[in-house]
C-alpha cells in the first residue's frame, strides 16, 4: 500500500491516504475485500475530495481505461470507467458519434462523469450524462459483481448515477451514442446588460442544437453581471472530421503558484481586460475548435495555478426558473455589502428531473469561483442560507465546504438517498471525505 | 508477422501486445485470468484491425506449462517471434520460503520461458528466422534477502539468454534482453524507490523499434547499465557494507 498526501483540485482538503493501482480484475477483488472502508479514484480531478478520506484506501482506476464494445450501427458504446473522456471522444468522434453531456477537463475519467452525473454544456438542451447510460458494472465489497440498468438491479442503477462513488466501483459503463453531425463550431457572442438579462437570453428555448453559456463580470458593484453570452453551434459539415486529438496535461491542472495572484486588482485587471477584449476586438461570430469548446481550460490551466496554495472554492447553485430573479436580487445585495472576491461568474440553463444527490433539474446555473480567504467563506455562509430559504440545489461535487445541514436541507431527496444507500450496503464501506461531510 | 507474447494482460506484456497490434501484427497473448486477456481482446479488436488470440496459462504451474505445450503445437508452426514480459513476485519472498513457493517463482520467472523458448527453437531453426525476446531485471545484479528467488531466476533466465545468443550467433535467429530498471507497474505503484520508474508504454516501442534488430542486449533505462557495470566491478565484501549501511 502507499501512503500518499493529496490536496481536492480546489486545494480547500488536503490529507494522507492509501493508494492502490489494480491492473487486473482479480486484483479489484482482493483489495476491496481486504479493506475496510474504501473509494474508487479516477484522475483526481473533482474539485472536492470525492475520490480519497483520510487514512483510507482508494483505488486508482486509471489502468482500466479499455473499449469492450462498440456498435456503431446501434450507436452504443461499453467502456471501462478508469478510460479518460478525452480518449473515449478521440474514438468516438472518428465514428462521427460522441456523448454531448462532457464534464469541463478532458482528464476526468468515465467512472467520475457517471459518479457526479456529469452535466458540461449542454445541458440546457440534453440534460445531464444520465440520459445517456443504459448499463452499469459495479463491484461492491459486500454483494460482489452487479450488472445494473433499468431492467436490473435499477434502485441501485439510480443510486450509482450521480452517486459519488459510493455504492462501489463502477467498473464499466455502457452508453447510449448521439450522432456528431459536424466538425467544429460557430460561436457567437451577444452583449447583456446584466445578470437577469443573461437570463433572460439564455432562457430563450433554441430552435436548434446551441450550447449556451455566460460570462459575466462580479468586479465591481455597478457593473456587477455585465458580460457576454456565448453560443456554441455545431458546423454541420458530415463530410469533415476534426482534425486534431485531445490532448490534455493532467499535472498542470494541478499545479499552483507559491502565492496566491488573485486579488481584488487582479481580479478587476483581467476582467476588464477580459471584457474590452470581447466587447471591442473579437468579432461576433467565429469559427472555434471543438476543443476550445468542450473543454475551454486547457490551455488556461494558470487560471487555477494562480490561486496559489490555499486555493479556491466553487460554488455553483442551481435555480429553479421562477426563484432566479429573487435570487439574483438577493445575491447582488449581499455582493454590495460585503464584496467578495468572485474570479469566475457564468450561467447556464439546465433541464432535467431532480432525484436522490443529482445536481439536476429545471432552471438556471450559477457559477461562482472564490479566493479562498475568511471574507469569501463568511459570504459564501451567507449563500447557503440562501439556498436553505430558497431550496436551491448547491452543487456537492464542486463545494468543499457544504455541510449535512446544507445539503440535506436543499436536497429534499437527501433521506431517501441515504436510507437507500445504507438497504444496500449497511456496512456503509464506499466512503470519501465528501461523503462523511455531508453525513452519508 | 505473427507473435506471441507470455504475461500479455498487464504492465509491459499488455503494452507490448498494444504497439505490436497498432502495427497490424497478429497476435497470440497469453495470461492466467481469463476476463483480463478477454478485455485486452476486445479493445485491441476495438481500435485495430488485426487478429488476436486469447489462451489461458499459469506459468507458475509446470503441470499447466507442460500440458498447454503439449496440446498447442500448431500454435507455433506460423509465429514469427516470441515475447516474455512475465514477471512474478510474492510478498515476502526470501531465503525462508518454503519450496512449493520457490518452486512456482522459478517456474514462472524462468522455466517457463525456457520451455516455450524450446518449443519455439524447433520451430524457428527450421525456418531459420524468428525472434525471442526475454526481460530480466537489475535486481539480479546482486543476490538480496527481499525478492530473493525473483531476482535469483531473472538472473538465470539471464544467463541462458546469453546461451541462447551465443547458440544462435551464426543463425538468424534474433535472441534480445532487456534488463529492466525500475518500471512503473502495479508490482512498483506502492514502493518508494530512490530511483525514478520508467514508462512500460515508452519501453514497448524501443523493444518493438529493435523487433528486427540482430542479438541484442540492453539495459532500459540505459543508465542502469553503469550501475550494474559499478556492481558488479565491486568486490563483494564492500558491497555488503553499503548493503548493511543502507538497510
Amino acid at each position: 500500500m502507499f501512503e500518499k498526501k493529496i490536496k481536492s483540485l480546489d486545494k480547500y482538503y488536503s490529507t494522507n491516504i492509501f493508494i492502490k493501482r489494480p491492473d487486473k480484475y482479480r486484483e479489484i477483488e482482493n483489495i476491496s475485500l481486504n479493506a475496510d472502508t474504501l473509494i474508487t479514484m479516477g484522475s483526481a480531478n473533482s474539485y472536492t475530495a470525492a475520490s480519497f478520506k483520510k487514512n483510507s484506501l482508494s483505488i486508482m482506476f486509471e489502468k482500466f481505461d479499455r473499449i469492450i464494445d462498440f456498435n456503431k450501427e446501434n450507436k452504443t458504446i461499453t467502456v471501462e470507467a478508469g478510460m479518460k473522456i478525452s480518449d473515449f471522444l478521440n474514438y468516438t468522434l472518428k465514428h462521427k458519434l460522441w456523448i454531448p453531456q462532457i464534464p469541463g477537463y478532458p482528464s476526468i475519467t468515465i467512472g467520475g462523469a457517471v459518479a457526479s452525473n456529469a452535466h458540461g454544456k449542454s445541458c440546457g438542451f440534453h440534460g445531464s450524462i444520465k440520459n445517456q447510460i443504459t448499463k452499469i458494472l459495479i463491484f461492491h465489497k459486500n454483494h460482489g459483481w452487479l450488472n445494473l440498468s433499468k431492467n436490473e438491479n435499477k434502485e441501485i442503477f439510480e443510486l450509482t448515477i450521480g452517486g459519488l462513488g459510493l455504492t462501489g466501483t463502477v467498473v464499466n459503463v455502457e452508453f447510449k451514442l448521439l450522432d456528431f453531425l459536424g466538425y467544429n463550431f460557430t460561436t457567437s457572442i451577444e452583449n447583456s446588460t446584466s445578470a437577469k438579462d443573461t437570463v433572460k437570453k439564455i432562457n430563450i428555448k433554441e430552435p436548434k442544437e446551441i450550447y449556451s453559456y455566460s460570462w459575466n463580470r462580479a468586479d465591481k458593484k455597478n457593473n456587477f453581471g455585465k458580460g457576454f453570452i456565448f453560443k456554441n453551434e455545431l458546423n454541420p459539415n458530415h463530410e469533415k472530421k476534426i482534425n486534431d486529438e485531445i490532448n490534455f496535461e493532467t499535472k498542470k491542472i494541478h499545479n499552483f503558484s507559491p502565492l496566491n495572484l488573485w486579488n481584488q486588482f487582479s481580479i478587476r485587471f483581467f476582467h476588464s481586460l477580459y471584457f474590452n477584449y470581447y466587447k471591442n476586438l473579437k468579432s461576433k461570430s467565429f469559427d472555434d475548435s471543438f476543443k476550445n469548446v468542450i473543454f475551454p481550460f486547457i490551455g488556461k490551466e494558470i487560471y487555477f495555478q494562480m490561486f496559489g496554495k490555499k486555493g479556491f472554492i466553487e460554488s455553483q447553485i442551481l435555480v429553479p426558473f421562477d426563484k432566479t430573479d429573487i435570487f439574483l436580487d438577493e445575491f447582488e445585495y449581499l455582493f454590495n455589502n460585503e464584496m467578495p472576491s468572485i474570479t469566475l461568474f457564468t450561467i447556464k440553463k439546465m433541464i432535467g428531473n431532480q432525484n436522490y444527490l443529482r445536481f439536476e433539474d429545471n432552471g438556471i446555473c450559477f457559477t461562482f469561483d472564490f479566493i479562498n480567504n475568511k471574507k469569501n467563506l463568511l459570504f459564501m455562509d451567507k449563500l447557503d442560507v440562501l439556498c436553505k430559504k430558497y431550496k436551491l440545489l448547491p452543487s456537492i461535487i464542486k463545494d468543499s465546504r457544504l455541510s449535512l445541514e446544507t445539503v440535506s436541507t436543499c436536497y429534499e431527496n437527501y433521506d431517501n438517498f441515504k436510507d437507500n444507500l445504507i438497504n444496500f450496503d449497511k456496512k456503509r464501506t464506499y466512503r470519501s471525505e465528501l461523503s462523511d461531510r455531508i453525513g452519508l | 508477422m505473427k507473435y506471441l507474447i507470455l504475461g500479455a494482460s498487464s504492465g509491459l506484456g499488455r503494452d507490448l501486445a498494444y504497439i505490436f497490434a497498432k502495427n497490424s501484427h497478429s497476435l497470440v497473448l497469453l495470461s492466467r485470468d481469463e476476463r483480463d486477456l478477454k478485455t485486452l481482446r476486445l479493445d485491441l479488436l476495438n481500435k485495430f484491425k488485426t487478429k488476436i488470440d486469447i489462451l489461458m496459462i499459469d506459468a507458475s504451474s509446470k503441470d499447466n506449462v507442460n500440458n498447454f505445450l503439449s496440446t498447442n503445437d500448431e500454435l507455433f508452426q506460423d509465429l514469427d517471434g516470441i515475447l516474455f514480459p512475465i514477471g512474478m513476485m510474492v510478498d515476502n519472498d526470501n531465503v525462508k520460503n518454503t519450496n512449493e513457493t520457490n518452486n512456482k517463482i522459478v517456474q514462472a520467472n524462468y522455466l517457463s520461458v525456457v520451455e516455450f523458448t524450446n518449443k519455439a527453437l524447433k520451430v524457428f531453426e527450421k525456418k531459420n528466422k524468428g525472434t525471442i525476446v526475454g526481460f530480466g531485471t537489475v535486481s539480479a545484479s546482486l543476490g538480496r534477502a527481499v525478492n530473493t528467488f525473483y531476482s535469483g531466476s531473472k538472473r538465470a533466465l539471464e544467463s541462458y539468454f546469453e546461451s541462447l545468443s551465443s547458440t544462435f550467433l551464426k543463425s538468424n535467429l534474433k535472441i534480445q534482453f532487456y534488463t529492466l530498471g525500475y518500471l512503473d507497474t502495479n508490482l512498483t505503484f506502492d514502493k518508494k524507490l530512490i530511483l525514478p520508474k520508467a514508462s512500460t508504454k515508452k519501453l514497448a516501442n524501443k523493444v518493438y523499434q529493435n523487433i528486427n534488430k540482430e542479438n541484442l542486449k540492453r539495459y532500459y533505462p540505459f543508465w542502469w547499465g553503469f550501475i550494474c557495470l559499478v556492481i558488479k566491478v565491486t568486490p563483494f565484501f564492500i558491497l555488503k557494507k553499503i548493503t548493511k549501511f543502507i538497510n
